[in-house]
């Protein structure tokens, strides 16, 4: 049997790897659009000068030849043939594959504001090409603008301020990582940027990007009247599954590949994983998804149950945030709020008739690992009559006799 | 592959375990010279106690599908194919702590002195004689066992 990859990141290598280890006689192709294997989760890492490019890979240098896998790199899928089982790259190639994985993740979208879109300076943050650009304007820089103050705004943010410039975050809700933290977790984080040197200007958008006679964006125009001097302007606006390449093949989309619990498409022998599914965009499920999605091509049968995908990790200048499910809850959703502060903590937990519904643990997250699996299988906890921040796995121990494995006790 | 076996009954909370574990990774200590005072004193195993259920040690499982292996980014973390143990490469770790919010029973934490690095169970790097804590507790209650995966 032959299976053919599309994406060489955490969904396809994961899938690559679960088929090496199970089927190793299985030919596998993986087809990626960049030269390198890299975790996008330490592009800023890169563009901070703090690893160099073989150092933000996650696998092996040799992974490739010692499983026996051949890798087209610098290739494009640009159309797939369900009928005759075959897709083509940019430069002309049909592959053919017995099953198929598309593992295209996101890519970066660039809003289409005035001039916005036009200037030669303006970067996402995603692929390692975009940190290996932004690394050259470092060189000549002195202002930068990152639009976006999601996690991935705050990662370039962060190796931006690292190479020295003067970095404004431009966001339009009242705090950064607004989707992660609240309020009061969100402030930490700006103060502990605000000392690294960044300026944010919050609640507030772009509405317009003068370009110069060169073609680069210069003065960027905000809805308040503001205007932001940039040489370089980074883009973290929000991602969209890349799918492009599926047009026309009758796979089903939704602003991302549709797929059943099996993680196969609408059509046989083909499958998708990772952030390209729209399920979850976080490198954990992506590697989970890469791996089911193997074995069922493999033949065998295993549904993807861990949709759940409101959680996060956050470590910024030594301060770390774990955050969980819903964690700003509206007054109308007559939920119980229980927050526990010192110095160095602080901690929110979300109750809704005794069921955990979200988190936030700031300062120290050691052994907080148990919390998510109390909201995915939304265990009660009121039955265990203590204060919620003592809850650990100890109210849950259970053990597999057999192979001494834990077991949670629900 | 080898697995600290739990027998919870067994165990009446001294904290050997943990001392041993400390010791065991502070460079050239031992039992009674370890400085638990040190902001690098980290242990990789933990004894809660329930009013209901006595002691209960926790202890990183090197799980047959280990959630932090599966979570982590950079590569740090693998489970070995020959012992089955989930180690750790330090060198590899971006501290993204995506494998702290992973393990469901709440075994991984950063460090508490840098948060650069992930503390975690090395099995003592499968020495011969077994791993530290096992050695420490006076009532067997964690034993080394043969599992079948
Ligand atoms: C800056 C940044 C920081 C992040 N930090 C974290 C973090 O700390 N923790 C976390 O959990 N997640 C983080 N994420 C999210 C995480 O990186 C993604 O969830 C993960 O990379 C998704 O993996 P994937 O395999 O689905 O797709 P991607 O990583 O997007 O990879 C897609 C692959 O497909 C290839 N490809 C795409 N289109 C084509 C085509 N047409 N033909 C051929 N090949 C193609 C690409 O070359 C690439 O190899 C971060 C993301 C970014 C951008
Ligand atoms: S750290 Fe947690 S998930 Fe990882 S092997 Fe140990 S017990 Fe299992
Ligand atoms: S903190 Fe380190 S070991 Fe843990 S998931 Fe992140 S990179 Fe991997």
């Amino acid at each position: 049997m032959k299976i053919v990859i599309i994406g060489a990141s955490a969904a396809g290598i994961s899938a690559a790897k679960t088929i090496n280890v199970s089927e190793p006689e299985t030919e596998v192709v993986i087809i990626s659009r960049e030269d390198s294997v890299h975790s996008r989760c330490m592009l800023h890492k890169f563009l901070g000068h703090q690893r160099d490019a073989k150092g933000i890979s996650f696998i092996a240098d040799d992974f490739f030849e010692t499983a026996g896998i051949t890798w087209l790199n610098n290739t494009t899928v640009i159309s797939l043939d369900p009928d005759k089982k075959t897709v083509t790259t940019h430069d002309n190639q049909t592959i053919s594959y017995d099953k198929l994985l598309i593992a295209t993740g996101a890519g970066y979208f660039i809003p289409p504001i005035p001039g916005l879109r036009e200037s030669k300076n303006v970067y996402g943050f995603r692929d390692l090409i975009d940190a290996k650009l932004l690394d050259r304007e470092c060189q000549t820089a002195k202002n930068a603008v990152v639009i976006g103050a999601g996690l991935v705004g705050m990662d370039a943010a962060v190796a931006l301020l690292e190479r020295g410039l003067n970095v404004t975050v431009i966001e339009m809700t009242k705090d950064v990582m607004s989707l992660q933290l609240d309020h009061q977790a969100a402030a930490a984080y700006q103060k502990l940027f605000k000392e690294a040197g960044a300026e944010f200007i919050l609640e507030d958008k772009v509405v317009s990007v003068d370009v110069n006679d060169v073609g680069r964006g210069t003065t960027i125009h905000l809805a308040s009247g503001k205007a932001v001097p940039a040489d370089v302007i980074v883009i973290a606006a929000g991602v969209r599954p890349a799918f492009n390449f599926t047009q026309g093949s009758g796979i089903k989309t939704n602003q991302a590949i549709l797929v059943g619990d099996d993680l196969k498409t609408n059509i046989d022998d083909i499958y998708a994983a990772g952030d390209v599914t729209g399920i979850a965009g976080i490198w954990p499920n992506a590697m989970k998804q890469g791996r089911i999605a193997a074995i069922n091509m493999l033949g065998e049968k295993l549904l993807y149950e861990d949709r759940y995908a409101l959680k996060n990790t956050v470590n910024f200048y030594g301060l770390t945030t774990l955050s969980l499910g819903n964690i700003n809850p509206e007054p109308e959703e007559n939920c119980e709020i229980f927050i526990r502060e010192d110095r160095h903590n602080y901690q929110k937990v979300v109750l809704k008739n005794g069921i955990v519904q979200g988190v936030i643990m700031q300062g120290d997250i050691g052994g907080t690992g148990f919390w998510q699996y109390l909201i995915k299988n939304k265990i009660d906890v009121s039955d265990k009559n203590k204060d919620v921040f003592g809850l650990s796995f100890a109210d849950f121990y259970d053990l597999d006799q057999q192979t001494g494995e834990y077991k949670y006790a629900v | 592959m080898k697995r600290i076996i739990i027998d919870r009954e067994k165990c009446d909370g001294c904290l050997n375990c943990n001392i041993a574990c400390i010791s065991a990774h502070e460079e050239g200590s031992n039992f009674y010279t370890v400085n638990l005072q040190s902001p690098d004193a980290e242990t990789r195993n933990f004894i809660k106690f329930d009013a209901g259920k006595g002691y209960l040690p926790i202890f990183c499982r090197h799980c047959d599908e280990p959630e932090c292996v599966l979570s982590c980014m950079s590569g740090a973390l693998e489970k070995d194919p020959v012992s089955g143990h989930v180690q750790y490469d330090e060198n590899k770790c971006a501290a993204c702590y995506m494998c702290v919010m992973n393990c469901p029973f709440g075994v991984l934490k950063p460090d508490k002195k840098t948060r650069t690095k992930v503390i975690k169970c090395d099995f003592c790097d499968d020495k011969p004689d077994g791993p530290s804590c096992v050695k420490a507790c006076p009532k067997q209650a964690i034993v080394v066992k043969e599992v079948n995966l």
